[in-house]
């Protein structure tokens, strides 16, 4: 073969490659999309939701929940209170000091719960409803890109960096390359057994005060449990409301006075 | 010479009686081989249960207790243990090693199932039994060092429906009555040892001392190892080690043959708070089923007595008959000079080589299928791993128990012939050789 030849063919093999390498991504790349994820949803002020769960079941009656939701991000407190239905009406989540606390009122007793905790028996995590902080919490890895219908989306596997309470210890993250929206999660086990598949399908954003400027949330997200197949939720963030909330809101005292 | 004479004849006489003697051999080879492989039954559940219950669940001793914040609430602690420690360093010379261990009860919830079981906490560097006696099925027994790392066995593993890696939430109470959990990763699947296994996993000290939130000085027990030649020794240990507690300032509970997780009711029931000691013996921690192998003794001693009995009777009942088909020749032999000590001898060693000849081949046998038992391992079912302590029929079979099932039977086939004996050394020679019949 010619010498121009290997010339050309070399320069066609470089210039397929190219893509691929421009893709593969450095650790420190990566961490940065990360922290753009969590910027976008942080909203350095606080929070009121309603939320609505509905939690399907395989041979047992679907069970739909409403709950509010009350964050502040200066301390990292955090309120899930469930108003409906009846039977769980007054019983809530208390994330004070990097510790969860479940309130039953019909035993009137709190217990100290783990990030792992299902949100009311339900597919949902208390992470779930909470700020991201997934550069805080998590090491990347980049796993290329990938077309998810009409996005294309950066893949990164997550690993959960040691001595931090996490419902996942890892995650496959589908994060949007143009919006920097979460678009799908799988969550693991560290055994490698998948345990949830996560679906962000609709974003919206709302303008913060405290923040000046808008702050992103998954307005609509959908569980479906790996585990038990049959079994899903569907989680509806409506209501939100960012201006400030009163200041003894984040105590045992409040959670156990709304069942009273 | 007289000796070798009188067992030329009676070996002769076996020998000439071969069928008879063939069938009485191996009644009473049968009956060794049994003994033997019940005796080997019941000294391997015994085994199994102190190998079981001293790696997983009690020393030979154990200084344990309870703690109580208020007369109604407390738990299985021992405070500022490492001074207990000492106290039992100088009290009991007899001890090979000792570890101490954190005691505990919780629901463990996986993604799959939920299980209740007693959670230990230990120090696994300092554990250098419990990796000799557990046997891995899967995961490494070195990670348990790391903090919120499990390590349960397989049959949990079946409730629980986990692998290496997955995580499983724990949740207990606290010993002021508050519902705490913590999550912990399971790093290692352990076979299990019998029905012991099923309710126990093993976790770090420091977790359980996270799930019950204790400080650094409590710990939940400390189990001590005697050296083997003291271990028959342990009740009368645990009661000087008792006393000398008590004497060095200790409140000690009164002496209770129960695990520690059946005191709770009464302690709770106690007006008293604080702490007191607990000193216990691992047949006190076992004590809720050390009754099956009561049980297994009790059916091996009757089936032997009635086994026994049976081979007895025919013995008898053999040397009646051949006394009988025999009577002119005692006669004969009487009237040519023998004594009434040796014809006593002879049915006497006609007896002795027939007992030493079923015995010989029914330790044989015994051993034999023994062997063949253990290595066949059989899987028995839920419900005899009850009685049996173990997953599978593991049989004991010791040289000196099989000796002794062999000595034992040849004395109860020859004494058995005693009193046919003594009643053919009896005969007149005249009338014996006038005997037909």
């Amino acid at each position: 073969m010619p010498t121009s030849r290997l010339f050309v063919a070399f320069a066609l093999v470089l210039s397929l490659l190219a893509p691929s390498v421009a893709a593969a991504l450095s650790k420190a790349e990566l961490v940065e999309i990360l922290k753009v994820v969590d910027e976008r949803q942080r909203n350095q002020g606080d929070w009121r939701s309603l939320v609505y769960m509905e939690q399907k079941e395989k041979d047992k009656v679907d069970v739909a929940y409403e709950a509010l939701v009350f964050r502040r991000s200066q301390d990292q407190r955090f309120i899930i209170l469930f108003t409906k239905p009846k039977a769980s009406q007054g019983q809530g989540y208390l994330r004070i000091d990097k510790n969860l606390w479940f309130y039953d009122p019909s035993v009137g007793k709190w217990e100290r719960k783990t990030e792992r905790e299902r949100i009311g028996g339900t597919n949902s995590r208390r992470s779930d409803f909470d700020e991201s902080r997934l550069a805080e919490e998590y090491g990347p890895e980049d796993l290329g890109q990938e077309k998810l219908g009409a996005y294309t989306a950066q893949v990164m596997k997550l690993t959960g960096k040691p001595n931090i309470d996490l419902a996942f210890p890892v995650i496959k993250l589908w994060v949007d390359k143009e919006t920097k929206n979460v678009l799908k999660r799988q969550e693991f086990a560290l055994s490698g057994r998948l345990l949830r598949t996560s679906y962000y399908p609709r974003w919206k954003k709302t303008y913060s005060e405290s923040k000046k400027t808008d702050v992103y949330y998954p307005e609509e997200m959908r569980f479906y449990d790996e585990v038990e197949k049959a079994n899903s939720t569907f989680i509806l963030v409506k209501s939100v409301d960012m201006h400030p909330l009163e200041q003894n809101l984040f105590t045992k005292a409040w959670l156990e006075s709304k069942s009273r | 010479m007289g000796f070798l004479l009188d067992l030329r004849i009676a070996f002769r006489s076996l020998f000439q009686h071969s069928r008879r003697t063939f069938f009485l051999a191996s009644a009473i080879a049968g009956v060794t081989a049994l003994l033997i492989l019940l005796n080997a039954l019941s000294t391997g559940v015994s085994e199994t249960m102190i190998r079981a219950a001293t790696t997983l669940s009690t020393g030979h001793v154990n200084v344990g207790g309870f703690f109580k914040v208020t007369s109604s609430a407390g738990g299985p602690i021992v405070t500022d243990y490492q001074k207990v420690i000492d106290a039992v360093k100088k009290s009991v010379p007899e001890m090979e090693s000792m570890v101490h261990r954190g005691r505990g009860w919780a629901k463990i919830i996986s993604d799959l199932g939920s299980t209740q079981a007693g959670i230990t906490g230990l120090d696994i560097k300092n554990e250098p039994g419990f990796r000799k006696v557990i046997e891995l099925k899967s995961g490494r027994l070195e990670d348990l060092a790391e903090p919120n790392t499990m390590m349960v066995f397989e049959s949990q593993v079946e409730r629980l429906k986990v692998k290496v890696g997955d995580a499983v939430t724990l949740s207990a109470q606290t010993t002021r009555g508050a519902a705490n959990t913590i999550d912990c990763r399971i790093v290692a699947i352990a076979k299990d040892m019998g029905l012991m296994s099923k309710f126990g996993v093993f976790v770090p000290v420091e977790t359980t001392r996270a799930l019950y939130q204790l400080r650094s000085d409590t710990t939940g027990a400390i189990h001590i190892y005697l050296k083997p030649k003291f271990i028959p020794d342990v009740t009368a240990i645990a009661a000087r080690l008792r006393g000398q507690l008590e004497k060095l300032g200790w409140a000690v509970m009164d002496a209770d043959p129960n695990p520690f997780w059946m005191k709770f009711q009464t302690v709770a029931r106690e007006d008293w708070t604080g702490q007191k000691l607990d000193v216990t013996t691992w047949e006190d921690e076992v004590s809720f089923i050390t009754w099956t192998l009561t049980v297994l003794k009790g059916l091996t001693a009757v089936l032997l007595t009635i086994l026994i009995a049976i081979v007895v009777t025919g013995i008898m009942n053999t040397m009646w008959i051949a006394i009988r088909e025999r009577t002119r020749e005692i006669g004969t032999l009487r009237a040519i000079g023998m004594q009434r000590g040796g014809v006593l001898r002879m049915f006497l060693y006609e007896s002795l080589l027939l007992g030493l000849i079923g015995t010989g081949t029914g330790a044989l046998a015994g051993a034999g299928l023994g062997a063949a038992i253990n290595a066949a391992r059989i899987h028995v079912p839920l419900s005899v791993q009850l009685f049996l302590m173990s997953d599978r029929v593991q049989l004991a079979l010791h040289g000196g128990g099989l000796v002794r099932a062999a000595l034992f039977i040849t004395l109860v086939t020859t004494l058995a012939a005693l009193y046919p004996a003594y009643r053919a050394a009896r005969l007149k020679p005249v009338s014996a050789m006038s005997h037909f019949g």
